[in-house]
This record gives C-alpha cells, structure tokens and sequence, in this order.
C-alpha cells in the first residue's frame, strides 16, 4: 500500500468516528441528488447521464450515500469502493436498513480488481477525485467503462486549492500552481491531489476521454458553514469553490 | 457605439503607437504565442502548416500570418482595425510574402462556411470580441477535422488583474462572476472562467484538445509585461492556449 493510501485510510476511520457515521443515516435517505459542499442539486447542472438501468461504480464512496441516490435514481447495479473499513461498514449498516442493494469493495480506488470494461457510469464525488492519484485513478476508470461509458466527477475547485489556509481560505493565492500535484495537509495527516485545468485535461484525453462538460460551483445566497468540513460561504459566492468534471469513453 | 465599433476606433488610434512599441519583440525567425513569446516549437500547437488554409483572427499586423506564409501555409489574416491591416500590408511587402486581409469584426465574417483547415488567435479576436458569437464564426469556419486554436490572458490571471496599475498580483481582485465582460476607458476585453469556455466549445461541435499553460523563462523579458508579472507567470498560468477540433 501507497504511503498515501495508508495516511488517508487512517484519517478517515477517524474522520468516520467524529462526523460521517452519524451523518450516513441523513445522507442516504435524502431523495434528491446534490454535488458536494455547495450541495447543488444535480437537477440544476445536469451533469449525470441517464441513470435507468446503467451499471455504475463509485470510486470512493465513503459511507456511500452518493452511491444510494444513484441506486435510487434507477440504475441497475451500483458498486461503491473504498479504502476505509470503517466507512464500509457506515455503508454497510445503512445498505442492510435500506435495502438499497449496494454491493461495497474494499480495494483501492487505483486499483479496485473489478473487470475490465465492466461500467457504464463511473462516478466520484469528493472520492477518489482528490483522494487519489490522477496518473493512477483515472487510468483505472477509464479501464472499468464500457466504451461510450462516463466519468464525472466532483473536486475542490483549482482556485480554492490555490487559495487554502491551514483552516480556511483567503483572497490571496497561497501556493503555486505549478507542479500542483500531491498536497500532504498536517492537521489531519491526510494526503490529496489536486491539478490545475491544463494538466485536467491532458490526463483525460490521454487516458482516451473526451471531455463533454466542466462545471464550476458557487455557493447559494443561502449557504451557510459547514458542520464539519472548512467550507466558507463568502467566499464561495464570488469564486468557485467545487467543479464537476464530466468525460466519455472514446468508442 | 456596439463594443466591435469601440475596439476599432481604439485599435484604430492605438495602432501605430502598438507597432511602435512592441514591433522589435514581435519580429522573430518563426511563430511564438502570447505575452511572453513562448516558441511554437516548444509549444506544437498548431502542426505542421504546410499547405493549410489558415485564418487569423484578430491578426493585427499579420506577424504570425507572414511567419506561416513563409512556412508553406495558406493565410487569410483578418482584423477589425484598418490601421493594423496598414500595417500588416507594410510587414508583408518587407517579408516579401502576400495573402489576403480582410477589414470585418469575427463576430461576422464575410467568408464561406467551411473553409479554413485552422482558425487561430493570439491575444486577437477571442479576447477582443464576444466568445459567445465569435466561436460560432469560427466553427462555421472550420472544415470538419479542422483546429481552433487561441491564446488569451488565463481566468485566473483576469481574476487576479489590478486595474489601477495594470498589474497581475496574487490577489483576488475580480469575481468569477465579473470575468465575461471587462469595460475599460480604451475598449472592451472578454474573457470566460474555465467551464464556460469548455461548453461554448462543445455547443459549437468542438472537442476539447488541449489546454497548454505556457511558462515563461526564468530571465524571459516582454515588453507587454513587468518583470514582477513574470514571477507571477512563473508560478500560475497567465496565459491559457485553448485547442479544439471540429468533428462532424
């Protein structure tokens, strides 16, 4: 195992522990789809395919509740991977009350051993997405789809990335983006990767995506802090605070 | 007056002043992008030229047109200034190459659908002009298969724009929100955040290439910019060179 899969792994038992386990009850039973802190709902951005009846893997799923409102919004088969036990189990607890019929794996999201070409939608809402290297997650999404399959997925915005604070964020820019690649954040001991727009593409196009769609994130007038993660509103109603990136599979 | 009669009557006045100014940095052996003249052959945005009809968008004194006549290429320089084109005719009897310039905004060009191999910009039309009616022109333009390719000043380098002294810092000084349109005394510059520009591309039939963030030198010079704005280009993306190709 990877030094950083190990750290993160690490960081989110106890991230699971403080805030996530509880939280998976509300998560997963909330009827409407909606993309990270910005909580945006997807019938706003339309960034999803069509879901009917499309096999579907979630490349970090955590306690897996974007993963249940896939399930819900109709596709045939949702798999949710991830590297943290105990957000498994958070998962798994809350699959076996809903009866939603998730099938959860425990593997790496750089490589989860699932079949080749095995997907039609491959999703990653904060997952995989930051948690993992881009040279070796979107390589492995691209091998689980299905020719004319997707990928879409939810990251900080590279704005934010370049404007954090140890706890919050400024106006000013706090760290080059050249050579953005691994950020190692010692609050938490966890490790993330995050790229500028160029280098986004550039691993897209040269793992055979085709890039349909970018969307960037703002806050609602209304948004308000968050419980547990560093998210500030203000600011996020000015610049872009999350992005959705949405690819396909070259036939 | 519509922001294409602004832009001409500022080009018009500023152009001999431009020319002036940044001609001996803009005459060089072959093509090179943007504020800080990165080297084409560094960069291979555009390929291999050679017999390729070629439209330039915004091409003021036709620089990079001559440089790809010279190299084999077909070139239709256009430009929304009688007076640039003044002196792209000069810049072309000098280099002894000749090619058509066309007097029109690229919001509306008087040329056939389908017609150019490439459309490209540099610090041209895609800035000076609205992108939502110009990339439609551009892609109306395009034969299937064939290469938009632009340089403009990055998102976050319009985002981090002081104008009071015309500098980049790194500081936030304009919102996301604000980048579409910049109204200035001179004229008007457009620019869009990343996301828009990929589905304008998209809804216009083009498939996103590339996105090339060029560097400049540590010791590069530019009579566009200061010396602190390299340091900044040193550390983010000042420049944004967006490619894009028409499929059918």
């Amino acid at each position: 195992m990877t030094d950083y899969v190990a750290r993160n792994r690490e960081s989110w038992t106890k991230s699971n522990a403080a805030y996530t386990d509880a939280r998976a009850e509300h998560a997963w039973a909330q009827t409407e789809i909606a993309w990270g802190m910005t909580e945006t709902p997807e019938s706003d951005v339309g960034m999803l395919p069509p879901l009917e009846g499309k096999d579907v893997v979630e490349l970090g799923c955590g306690t897996a509740y974007f993963g249940a409102w896939l399930k819900r919004a109709g596709a045939r088969r949702v798999v949710g991977v991830d590297v943290t036990p105990a957000q498994l189990a958070t998962a798994a607890r809350l699959n076996g009350q809903t009866g939603l019929g998730l099938e959860l794996v425990e593997a790496n999201a750089e490589e989860t051993g699932l079949p080749d070409e095995s997907f039609d939608v491959v999703v990653s809402e904060y997952g995989a997405s930051i948690w993992c290297d881009p040279y070796r997650w979107i390589p492995e999404a691209a091998r689980l789809l299905r020719p004319g399959g997707e990928l879409v997925f939810l990251r900080n915005s590279t704005l934010a990335v370049l404007c954090w604070t140890d706890d919050d964020i400024s106006e000013t820019l706090q760290r080059p983006q050249r050579r953005l690649h691994r950020l190692d954040w010692n609050d938490d001991d966890s490790t993330e990767f995050q790229l500028g727009h160029g280098d986004w593409v550039r691993v897209l196009r040269s793992n055979g995506f085709e890039l349909l769609d970018l969307v960037e994130l703002y806050a609602a007038e209304s948004a308000t802090k968050h419980a547990y993660y560093d998210f500030n509103p203000e600011w996020a109603k000015r610049w872009p605070w999350e992005e959705i990136w949405r690819a396909r599979k070259r036939v | 007056m519509s922001d294409a009669l602004r832009n001409r009557a500022y080009w018009n006045r500023t152009s001999d002043e431009y020319q002036e100014r940044h001609g001996e940095f803009l005459r060089r052996p072959e093509p090179h992008w943007g504020g800080w003249q990165i080297p084409e052959s560094e960069l291979n945005i555009l390929g291999d030229v050679s017999g390729k009809d070629m439209l330039e968008l915004g091409c003021g004194a036709a620089w990079w047109s001559i440089l790809l006549a010279k190299r084999g290429a077909r070139p239709v320089g256009l430009d929304n200034s009688e007076r640039q084109l003044e002196h792209a005719r000069r810049l072309m009897v000098d280099a002894g190459v000749d090619f058509p310039l066309i007097h029109a905004s690229a919001e509306d060009v008087p040329l056939a659908d389908e017609s150019f191999d490439v459309v490209f910009s540099d610090h041209g039309a895609l800035s000076w002009s609205n992108p939502e009616t110009t990339v439609p022109e551009a892609a109306r333009l395009l034969r299937d298969g064939g290469l938009l390719a632009f340089c403009t000043t990055s998102p976050l380098a319009a985002i981090c724009w002081d104008e009071d002294d015309d500098l980049i810092r790194p500081v936030l000084r304009h919102d996301s929100f604000g980048l579409r349109r910049f109204d200035q005394e001179e004229g008007v510059n457009f620019q869009l955040p990343y996301g828009e520009w990929i589905r304008l591309l998209r809804a216009n039939g083009l498939v996103v290439e590339d996105l090339v963030e060029p560097r400049p030198a540590e010791d590069a010079t530019s009579t566009y910019c200061m010396a602190e704005e390299r340091d900044w280009a040193r550390r983010w993306p000042s420049e944004a060179i967006w490619k894009a190709r028409k499929t059918g």
